[in-house]
């Protein structure tokens, strides 16, 4: 579906994307994942034909991206980061004015105003207009716009972003009801959460750089994280810790403010292990908690800073 | 298409400043203007007063029968009284008089200050100048032709109807209007500032989502330039109308001869404030400011403020009221209802015209990128 190789985009002295690649696959919800700054717009923005770049190729259902490329165009959705309607236009216009833009005819376009409007919720404010509606709201009739005339891909560029939770988990069911429908999703964010819980393959993007891609799981087996262990309110010195550290599978331990930290690679019984030593040596502690890796502990590991930095 | 125009239209009228700044504000400034400055019609003009001092030794004062003349006409604009040197000198010192002509073979005014009276005056002794040296033309160049110049200079009524100088058009409530004409049509710069920050991708994320659609470059931009320029357009005429039947000022000429000033002065507005926008990637409240600051500036020297500065422009830089738009709205309404000179007229809507095309233009080879450096 989409086919980038080695995109390279400066603005003056910086590199936005530093021979960025990516193949995304007929009827996957691919995720862009990386934190502000870190390319993902850009990329978006150089896959529409809408910023030029200084190096590289961009190829949407085989054919080459270029402004004048309609019949390519005609297929996509756009969900822009910033709320894209006209303020003056009530939500049943907004949409009809969008989809008017890909379908010509009226009888088409009527009903498929109407499954948009059904899509995303909005059917108690065709009439309203955009500056009435909330937070939420405004983000669902943002997407609404892009989707209406049923794209074949929809790329949607932090469409979440200021939104409540409730249009949250509205949105990001919508999504994978479009993604069922036959749309291929591209869902870019900096929310590890919604990207792990919607996306079928991610790309972890860093500096302008693809730095991984894979499934979720195939991301997180490329870490030796596979379990952190953290333990709240403990007193401990440095003969406890190194005896920690000792122990099989783990390889990172830290003691902060009265928590302690490891980081085990994936195996069975880790928690046990740690609360033995501190059993054994009749150390008292609070809290205990044992958390699965995360995309975070991927780009935490991978990068060297957390993925919100 | 009809959905683009449909819905562009209805987000133009819907934008509460772009109803403002070209509708609302003319209107509110006309209604101030009309009662602050008075109506056109019940505007009184007064009789210039002058003297004439006739030289002893002259045999023939051609130049102080043609005064006599004009005088005799009922319109009322000069009186004219003869006066010893002296008797004149003392009679202008005290402000009894505006002038004193010293008739001869070439005649010379002397003025004590500058103003409306003073310019008539002026206006009348270069009339008869110019008259003078066309039949001094005509007599080294055509002589055959002598008698039937002389006969056509000595009917004075001709001259003062063809320089309509009479009536009321003459007093300078008009040119205030007129003035307002011009700048309610640059004000149109406001909807052409609206329909390109909704073409360039570099400027709104509207503009970036109708630029991923598979709509060609060139129908966006002649769909937003013809309902911006349609809008305006009735913009002005429901101002005209407003003067017309509500404020009842009388025009001298033909409404339908303002028509085509109104029609290519909507669309130098339009045009311009989309020249404006397309330049740069300044903010958008930085534009507004230029805009503001562009149209306010012409339209002070069309003589919106006072209407001395466009005489003054026109006697000490001529070239700039001729590019300034409003200066030729202004003096296109001016030519119609005022000098009755066509060819100015023209002259006038064809200058309009070609800037219209090379704002267009301009913005056209701006705006028409398809990719950008930077969004």
């Amino acid at each position: 579906m989409i086919k980038i190789e080695n995109l390279v985009k400066r603005y003056g002295n910086i590199v936005a994307l530093d021979h960025f690649n990516l193949e995304i696959e007929e009827g996957e919800i691919f995720g862009l994942l990386g934190p502000n700054g870190s390319g993902k717009t850009t990329a978006i923005n150089c896959m529409l034909a809408l910023l030029k770049y200084d190096r590289g190729s961009i190829r949407i259902m085989g054919r080459e991206m270029t402004p004048d490329n309609y019949d390519v165009k005609r297929q996509i959705g756009i969900v822009m980061q910033d709320v894209a309607v006209f303020d003056e236009l009530n939500v049943h216009d907004n949409i009809d004015y969008f989809c008017s833009l890909y379908i010509k005819d009226k009888n088409k376009r009527k009903e498929l105003v109407e499954d948009a409007i059904r899509f995303v919720g909005l059917e108690d404010y065709r009439k309203t207009y955009p500056k009435k509606l909330s937070g939420g709201l405004l983000r669902r009739l943002n997407i609404a716009c892009g989707i209406a005339h049923k794209p074949r891909l929809i790329i949607l560029d932090e469409p979440t972003v200021a939104v409540d939770p409730q249009s949250r988990n509205k949105i990001l069911e919508g999504i994978c009801e479009l993604n069922r429908q036959g749309s291929t999703i591209v869902y870019t964010s900096h929310y590890m959460e919604e990207v792990e819980q919607i996306c079928t393959r991610i790309a972890i993007m860093d500096h302008g750089r693809s730095i991984a891609v894979g499934t979720k799981e195939e991301l997180k087996s490329m870490i030796k994280t596979g379990e952190t262990v953290t333990i709240e309110a403990v007193i401990l010195d440095q003969e406890d810790l190194t005896d920690i550290g000792n122990l099989p599978h783990v390889f990172d331990v830290r003691y902060e403010e009265q928590r302690l930290i490891v980081r085990c690679t994936g195996a069975k019984h880790n928690l046990i292990h740690i609360l033995g030593i501190l059993q054994e040596k009749d150390i008292p502690f609070g809290r205990v908690f044992s958390e699965l890796p995360t995309l975070n502990d991927v780009f935490l590991e991978i990068t060297g800073k957390q993925l919100r930095n | 298409m009809r959905e683009m125009i449909k819905y562009s239209f209805l987000a133009k009228i819907r934008d509460f400043s772009l109803v403002f700044w070209p509708l609302i504000f003319p209107f509110v400034l006309a209604t101030a203007m009309y009662f602050s400055i008075g109506q056109m019609e019940e505007a009184d003009f007064e009789t210039v007063r002058a003297a004439v001092v006739v030289k002893q030794n002259a045999e023939e004062d051609v130049f102080s029968d043609y005064l006599s003349e004009l005088e005799k006409d009922d319109s009322g604009l000069i009186s004219i009284q003869e006066m010893s040197e002296s008797k004149a000198a003392g009679a202008l010192a005290d402000g009894e008089i505006e002038g004193i002509y010293y008739s001869g073979d070439t005649p010379v005014l002397t003025v004590d200050g500058s103003g409306f009276p003073q310019s008539i005056l002026q206006m009348i002794l270069e009339s008869y100048l110019e008259g003078k040296q066309t039949l001094e033309d005509i007599a080294r160049l055509h002589p055959e032709g002598m008698e039937a110049a002389v006969r056509q200079m000595a009917d004075y009524s001709y001259v003062t109807e063809e320089v309509s100088l009479g009536g009321r058009t003459t007093n300078t409530t008009a040119q205030f209007f007129y003035a307002l004409i011009g700048m309610s049509c640059l004000y149109g710069c406001f909807i052409g500032f609206r329909s390109v920050m909704e073409l360039q991708a570099n400027l709104s994320a509207l503009a970036a989502r109708r630029c991923v659609s598979p709509v060609h470059r060139m129908q966006w931009i002649l769909s937003e330039t013809a309902v911006s320029f349609g809008i305006h357009f009735v913009n002005m005429l429901l101002l005209l109308a407003y003067m017309k039947y509500i404020l009842r000022l009388e025009f001298t000429g033909t409404y339908a001869g303002m028509l085509p000033v109104i029609c290519i002065g909507s669309l130098i507005g339009v045009t311009m404030g989309m020249f404006i926008t397309s330049i740069g990637k300044m903010g958008e409240g930085v534009k507004i400011g230029i805009m503001i600051g562009v149209s306010m500036t012409l339209s002070f020297l069309a003589g919106l403020m006072n209407a001395d500065i466009k005489n003054v422009v026109d006697r000490n830089a001529p070239l700039l009221n001729r590019l300034n738009p409003a200066a030729l709205i202004s003096d296109a309404l001016y030519c119609l209802n005022v000098y009755d000179a066509p060819e100015r007229y023209i002259q006038d809507l064809v200058i309009l015209s070609v800037m219209c095309v090379l704002l267009l233009a301009g913005t056209f080879v701006i705006i028409r990128r398809e990719r950008y450096d930077s969004i």
